[in-house]
């Protein structure tokens, strides 16, 4: 056993599941990963899971909606420093802020509130909106048929972000590739992968230090906390958590929205004939189908509901089984776009709520308004089936639909 | 009715915003302005859908008539 459950973890309250092992997370034709989840709602609000990070270590697993924000709430406890990213290249550097704790994590989480504010995300809505049009409009011209993921999902959200951080877009297929082999690859992959993206985010920063730009490193590379410049390696902190949190997860809910729209042809309907339903159906759609797991360590021993959470300990709050708590959300199983109350916890709860979240949403909700707004009645192509799978960032890895 | 705002759990989700900009308030980070809110007559609905919005629970509703002190 490579992974033994630690001593002080109680036989009874660990279950045989994993975000990574169940049924429904490794790669699936017609999956439902965020379905096969929320069958923890069954048993009780903690438990342990012996392999449940993408290192094979083991976490307890936090399933009530209440209980994850008491945990992301409470920093003090539960911290976010653990070198995620730098521990695959087995080094020891935060990404900034996320694995940054109050009171340090404030002041970069300040600097960079303003690049990502509702204010500032209206202000970059024509551009969004009018590189969706593009691609969706060069999709309708060419034929009935595209991959969603490939034509639509990625170009899409990967570009903004591109612009947003100054990159050029001629790069688009391979940083997309970077992102996959980090998020989705195996044990050779992922370091190759981080180490390519250390390499580039350290040039980048570099260049910017010695030629000035408009843009979102030389910001960095200028900025001042504390009455000083940010070190090398905390601009290095910061561009990675930026340009790795920007590459996947946006594609991945519009992948998993359209899919769900592809299959519900009434719901389709409904937002096509009636766009001003598409807001509160992107909200609900972020509910059914978030995509990442939280982890935070113990920073002490606690008594947790019942569970010896000890010092050091891992602790998962899952956004997708938060999601279908049934003490949160009537109904948690079922997609309805007119839900309302719909505090989801997709962009996580506590100071380091997703800092992109709005942006996130506003490329969502444009992509759906402009996807409906011109592509007619579509579904899944016969005989082709989406890919989907679980894991540290749920995803989908193609979508192919006809309109024919 | 009154909106409570508790600033330190206000996490800049801005929810409340996206229900009634003109209600509820943000700073240029995003995050909401200090101060309860007292919400005008005909103005209770949208407020308090506003303050449900809340992920981290922020807002609380105070429907006592503010008048009585």
């Amino acid at each position: 056993m490579e992974n033994p459950v630690p001593d002080h973890v109680p036989p009874e309250m660990v279950r045989d599941f994993s975000l990574f092992t169940s049924p429904g997370m490794s790669p699936t034709p017609n999956g439902d990963p965020h379905a096969a989840v929320a069958c923890v709602h069954s048993g009780p609000p903690i438990f342990y899971s012996p392999l449940n990070t993408r290192d094979g270590r083991g976490t307890w697993v936090i399933t009530r909606a209440s209980d994850q924000r008491r945990v992301l709430q409470d920093t003090e406890t539960f911290s976010s420093h653990r070198s995620i990213f730098a521990s695959a290249l087995g080094e020891n550097w935060p990404m900034i802020p996320l694995e940054l704790d109050p009171p340090a994590h404030g002041a970069f989480r300040s600097l960079l509130n303003p690049l990502f504010s509702p204010k500032r995300v209206a202000a970059l809505e024509p551009a969004v909106r009018e590189r969706a049009i593009r691609l969706i409009d060069g999709i309708a011209a060419s034929g009935t048929s595209c991959d969603v993921m490939k034509d639509f999902a990625f170009p899409f959200t990967v570009n903004i972000f591109l612009h947003l951080l100054g990159l050029p877009d001629d790069r688009i297929d391979t940083f997309v590739g970077w992102g996959r082999d980090l998020l989705h690859g195996d044990d050779v992959k992922r370091p190759a992968a981080a180490r390519t993206i250390v390499s580039f985010i350290d040039e980048l920063a570099a260049a910017r230090r010695n030629d000035l730009l408009d843009d979102f490193m030389t910001f960095v590379v200028q900025a001042q906390v504390e009455g000083r410049r940010l070190t090398k390696q905390e601009v290095r902190g910061v561009g990675v958590l930026v340009f790795v949190a920007g590459l996947d997860t946006v594609a991945a809910a519009i992948g998993f929205d359209l899919a769900y729209l592809a299959r519900n042809l009434k719901d389709q309907e409904l937002l096509r004939s009636e766009p001003g339903r598409i807001v509160a159906a992107a909200e609900e759609l972020l509910r059914a189908y978030p995509t990442v797991q939280l982890i935070r360590v113990a920073t002490k021993d606690i008594d947790f509901e019942g569970a010896p959470i000890r010092k050091g300990d891992y602790v998962s709050c899952a956004t997708m089984i938060a999601n279908r708590d049934p003490a949160e959300f009537e109904c948690p199983n079922t997609v309805d776009l007119a839900r309302e109350d719909n505090r989801h916890a997709t962009f996580g709860y506590g100071p380091h709520r997703c800092l992109g979240s709005h942006l996130a949403r506003r490329e969502i909700v444009v992509g759906l308004e402009e996807w409906l707004a011109r592509i007619p009645a579509f579904r899944i192509k016969n005989g082709t089936a989406p890919i989907t799978s679980g894991g540290h960032v749920f995803g989908i890895e193609n979508l192919i639909l006809d309109w024919s | 009715m009154r909106i409570i705002v508790q600033n330190a759990k206000c996490q800049g989700h801005a929810r409340c915003a996206a229900h009634a900009p003109h209600i509820f308030k943000l700073d240029d980070a995003g995050y909401i302005l200090p101060g309860n809110i007292e919400v005008a007559e005909g103005e209770e609905l949208t407020a308090s859908r506003g303050a449900r919005s809340c992920p981290e629970r922020a807002l609380k509703l105070d429907r006592e008539p503010c008048s009585t002190s």
